[in-house]
């Protein structure tokens, strides 16, 4: 069952803020999975099966080596992941 | 091969091989996420597991032990471009899997790579004559960029399937999407078909 009230509902409107800002979207989602994180930490949102894959796949694709460049599909990556965690915001 | 505007102007021939919504480029585009990964051989291997009665674990020199097959064929990229007349080397598919023997209920494959990167691909696609596990193009070493050491190589696929840096291949009797197909594209990706994106 999802959480609810006002914390949860704060976090999943701050979650969806950064995950839809204008601007790059690997900037963007490192963002929105810092929020995410604080969420699940503090309690206010609830980890789902669906948003610890996404999380997962997200670190992946952001995953940088120092002094190499990220590849060009890695903003791509960012912009679906983000939607799928979005649409999954009201599950957790 | 004419150049228009940049980029060139296929001939009669060209334009009969490029799907519908491509256009010809006579590079060959870097696309994938995170950094290019660096690779050492003496630790590298190859495993095939899963819905097989022999699971595999090959070293480098074991892969390129096996026997080798050349392909001449076209590749199309989710994003648009096409690119003809490429040349591969690898080992096919089916040699790999005949080591590995297929359980009568194997019906699909899960391709992992390095960075965590998945795609998935039914066994009748994958069985296909023009199929290799291609570690060399034009007669070279794949580049890094481009997959170094071994690469996936699907042509009738559009060319995320043809996954880079690939490090195994899990059989399984179910179908299962990989890392784009997760997140909104097609699971098939035939470009003939214009399979980019599903309706998720």
């Amino acid at each position: 069952m999802a959480t609810s009230g006002e914390p949860a509902e704060r976090a999943r409107a701050e979650i969806r803020r950064l995950a839809e800002a204008k601007g790059h979207p690997t900037d963007n989602a490192r963002l929105a999975l810092d929020r995410l994180d604080q969420a699940f930490a503090a309690g206010e949102l609830q980890r789902t099966p669906l948003l610890d894959a996404a999380v997962g796949d997200l670190g992946l694709a952001l995953l940088q080596d120092e002094g190499r460049p990220l590849g060009g599909k890695s903003a791509e990556a960012a912009r679906l992941i983000l939607r799928a965690i979005v649409r999954g915001l009201d599950e957790a | 091969m004419e150049r228009l505007f940049g980029r060139p102007r296929p001939t009669d021939d060209e334009m009969r091989r490029i799907p519908p919504g491509q256009y010809l480029t006579g590079k060959w585009p870097i696309l994938h996420y995170g950094s290019v990964p660096s690779t050492d051989l003496s630790a590298w291997d190859f495993k095939v597991w899963g819905e097989v009665q022999h699971p595999l674990d090959l070293t480098w020199e074991a892969f390129r032990a096996l026997p080798r097959t050349a392909v001449h064929c076209d590749i199309h990229c989710v994003t648009k471009w096409s690119k003809l007349d490429n040349d591969f080397e690898g080992v096919s598919i089916a040699t790999i899997l005949d080591l590995a023997l297929l359980t009568p209920s194997a019906g699909f494959a899960l391709a992992h790579c390095e960075q965590g990167y998945t795609t998935n691909l039914p066994l009748d696609v994958l069985l296909a004559d023009d199929v290799l596990l291609a570690d060399t193009y034009a007669g070279e070493p794949l580049e890094p960029e481009h997959g170094y050491p071994l690469r996936l190589l699907v042509p009738k696929r559009y060319f995320w399937k043809s996954a880079k840096w690939i490090r195994g291949l899990q059989i399984l009797d179910h179908d299962t999407p990989g890392f784009w197909e997760r997140y909104g594209y097609h699971n098939q990706g035939d470009p003939w078909k214009e399979e980019r994106f599903s309706d998720r």
